[in-house]
């Protein structure tokens, strides 16, 4: 059995009356980062949506580390998936600190591992010196970083990114995407990562894979 | 495939969450289905005399008060909220929010106040007297009529129109309007062809909150002695101590409102306009010059005086005389009573709005969308129909009850919960749960899902990222909803009047008893208090208004 495991998985939105998603198969191994492409409207957001436990799935089963947690019946939440994720526009929490967002998944550990882990993120996405700021006084590039040490900090089995570079410059784009690399690597994260930039896909990932709307 | 979502979706409704909401919702619409259940049972004898002699006169009545109040508070309301958003003149600026004060001062305070002032020996027939010389026609000063009531309502309650009326043209009426300027058309030509059809929707909101505040009216009609469905409902119960045809009135009354809650929706619906583009440019208002200046300025004015100065200026006049006579410790328990019992109840129904609000957001389901909607619907339901459902149900209780009283050693006692507080609070939540709950859904939609879900992601659960996330984050709608509903709660009449245990007194309840027996003056101290504390809500409205024009 693979690392990470999709089968079957259907879905369609309350109302709706075409399915986004019918029996989509993908299976991940451990340290890959897998690039998802499509057009808008295929399903790309709804996948990182399912894996992540945000939407309940018509009919099949994901398997994350080896434990389903979506199955005949089965659905364990969000809270308790140990998936990680980037949101398209960070959704980082406006009203807390940086150092404050990075550690807000830490509520497990003690103060002291709490400590140790936010400096070790810091240092990962460098960016040391800006732990008091709020995020909206920060870059976007900036306010990205943290979305991901956010993201990662609790050591989740998969990490799902939707769409990170959207909300960047053109010229930014670049250097980001080295950056993103070199940190993924390093944290030898398993990872989906949503985009319709083909760019992106060559940077980053290391397999592709195609949706289309009602694959 | 459809059984296995189904059988997950059960096993998470064992949240806490799902299951507060959903008990909050049918409190919420225990009383009103028992009230609606009655209309199966056999009826008594009394109600064959009530049906033959009386039913009609109550429906007339309570129609024509509707249809003359719904009129002139459209006439009054647009054609302000026409001037303040379209045009420049003096004072203008003031005006904007002045003409929503009116708002904070309860009808059945201005009722009193002006039918002393127009009484014989009131400060308007003395000034014609003594000043002028002039011996008056009574007939022309008859303000406690169903003429009397029209005008209170409406000058009491026209900024409701007003208020719906002057956010909307003002955020999106520009284009239209402008193309009309352009096309050629003169000022009455484009308030009649343009500004009246497009603002259709927001009017028919505005009135529609007017016609419910009519219909639960029960402070106004009772002392100008006109027989209107709420007045009955009370007759029926204290004069005649028939509950049970109270409660049938009650059902009446309640099918009509809920007929007209729906209709509203259907009015509504129809016709929504929403400019094409998502950016409104706001109207940029036309600047008025010489006599058509001054006459806007005079119209404001006389509206403002009318509905707000006069009768605060009276109440003031009126308190200095009194404030020795009336401010004791008597009356500082009844400030207490008042602002604790509103306390309680504002606390209650801010927890319930947050719950059933979240739960609603984050299910979306048909479940939840109900929900909402009967919980809007509770504002609308007048407060003597409310007090007869709580009142029946609360005596249900206590008879099932009675095993246990006599158990826990309370004796032969029948009535402990109908006796008590708790059933004014249940009353109160009932009622103003729409109140808390709409300021705090907007909150929650202004902030978006997204933060919820990224805090799910990182580890916490549904009750650990509200505390943590989410109300930080819609702390100020918080605010306005316990804003909001408590100043609704002390200023609220027939339900406290009937549920108050014996002898708890309120502002309002006070205020009421005064202006009965002829203490009009007394009742100045009381009255003042209440509309100093909503007016607190009537600046917040505002403020929340103009911020969100802001953006």
């Amino acid at each position: 059995m693979n690392f990470f495991e999709i089968r079957d998985l259907s879905f369609r939105y309350q109302n709706a009356k075409e399915w986004t998603m019918q029996n989509f198969n993908l299976s991940i191994s451990q340290g890959q980062i897998v690039g998802v492409l499509g057009r808008s409207g295929s399903g790309k957001s709804t996948l990182l949506r399912l894996i992540a436990g945000l939407e309940e799935p018509a009919g099949g089963t994901i398997t994350i580390a080896g434990v389903a947690v979506v199955g005949q019946q089965k659905f364990v939440e969000p809270e308790e998936r140990g998936v990680g994720m980037v949101f398209q526009d960070y959704a980082l929490f406006p009203h807390i600190t940086v150092s404050q967002n990075i550690v807000f998944g830490l509520h497990r550990l003690s103060r002291a591992e709490r400590a140790k882990r936010l400096d070790e993120m810091l240092e990962l996405v460098q960016l040391r010196g800006y732990e008091r700021r709020y995020p909206h006084e920060l870059s976007g590039g900036q306010q990205q970083r943290v979305a991901l040490a956010r993201a990662l900090a609790p050591k989740p089995a998969i990490l799902l990114m939707d769409e990170p570079f959207s909300n960047l410059d053109a010229d930014l784009k670049g250097k980001i995407r080295q950056e993103l690399k070199e940190i993924l690597n390093r944290a030898k994260m398993t990872c989906i990562f949503v985009t319709h930039d083909n760019e992106d896909v060559d940077a980053i990932c290391d397999r592709v894979v195609y949706m289309e709307a009602g694959g | 495939m459809y059984r296995q979502t189904f059988r997950r979706s059960f096993a998470r409704i064992r949240n806490g969450w799902v299951a507060l909401s959903l008990l909050g919702v049918a409190a919420v619409l225990l009383p009103n289905l028992y009230i609606l259940l009655n209309l199966f049972h056999q009826p008594n004898e009394n109600w064959q005399h009530i049906r033959e002699y009386m039913l009609k006169d109550y429906v007339l009545q309570s129609l024509w008060l509707v249809l003359c109040t719904g009129i002139c508070t459209v006439l009054i309301g647009v054609t302000l909220a026409w001037l303040v958003s379209a045009y420049d003149f003096p004072l203008k600026r003031f005006f904007r929010w002045a003409l929503i004060l009116p708002l904070a001062i309860p009808p059945y305070i201005a009722a009193y106040t002006y039918s002393t002032m127009f009484s014989y020996t009131g400060a308007i027939q003395k000034f014609f007297r003594y000043q002028l010389g002039m011996t008056v026609d009574q007939k022309y000063f008859d303000v406690m009529s169903v003429k009397g009531a029209v005008f209170i309502f409406t000058m009491f309650l026209f900024p409701y129109v007003y208020l719906i009326t002057k956010a909307f043209l003002e955020r999106q009426s520009a284009a239209y309007i402008e193309s009309a300027r352009l096309l050629g058309k003169n000022s009455l030509q484009i308030f009649f062809q343009v500004v009246l059809p497009i603002s259709r929707s927001a009017i028919i909101g505005g009135v529609s909150l007017v016609v419910f505040e009519v219909l639960s009216d029960y402070g106004v009609t009772s002392y100008f002695g006109i027989p209107t469905f709420s007045t009955a409902i009370f007759q029926t119960w204290f004069g005649m101590y028939d509950l049970d045809s109270a409660v049938r009135l009650a059902a009446l009354l309640m099918t009509g409102i809920i007929g007209l809650f729906l209709l509203e929706k259907l009015l509504r619906s129809r016709v929504k306009f929403h400019s094409s583009t998502s950016k409104t440019r706001p109207l940029k208002p036309i600047k008025l010059g010489g006599l058509s200046a001054a006459a806007a300025f005079l119209f404001c004015l006389a509206i403002f005086s009318c509905a707000f100065l006069i009768p605060f200026v009276q109440l003031v006049a009126w308190a200095k005389l009194s404030y020795q006579d009336v401010v004791n410790r008597t009356f500082i328990q009844l400030t207490f009573n008042t602002l604790s019992v509103a306390v309680i109840a504002t606390v209650v129904i801010v927890v319930l709005a947050a719950v059933v609000a979240n739960v609603s957001r984050i299910r979306e389901s048909f479940f939840s969308e109900v929900a909402a909607k009967l919980i809007a619907m509770g504002y609308s339901i007048p407060g003597a129909v409310i007090a007869i459902g709580v009142l029946s149900v609360f005596i249900s209780l206590d008879q099932q009850l009675s095993g246990l009283y006599s158990l826990l050693g309370w004796g032969e006692k029948k009535l402990v919960l109908s006796l008590s507080l708790v059933m004014l609070v249940f009353a109160y939540v009932i009622r103003f749960l729409a109140v808390g709950f709409n300021p705090i859904e907007a909150g929650f939609e202004k902030v978006g899902k997204q933060y919820y879900e990224a805090s799910r992601m990182l580890g916490l659960g549904m009750t650990r990222t509200f505390f943590r996330v989410d109300l930080p984050m819609i702390r100020g709608a918080v605010l306005s909803a316990s804003i909001l509903a408590f100043v609704e709660i002390t200023k609220e009449l027939p339900l406290t009047l009937l549920l108050r245990p014996f002898n708890f007194e309120t502002l309002a309840t006070k205020t009421y008893q005064y202006a009965n027996d002829e203490q009009i003056i007394e009742a100045s101290i009381p009255s003042l208090l209440i509309i100093g504390i909503s007016m607190i809500s009537v600046l917040l409205f505002h403020r929340v208004g103009e911020e969100k024009q802001e953006r």
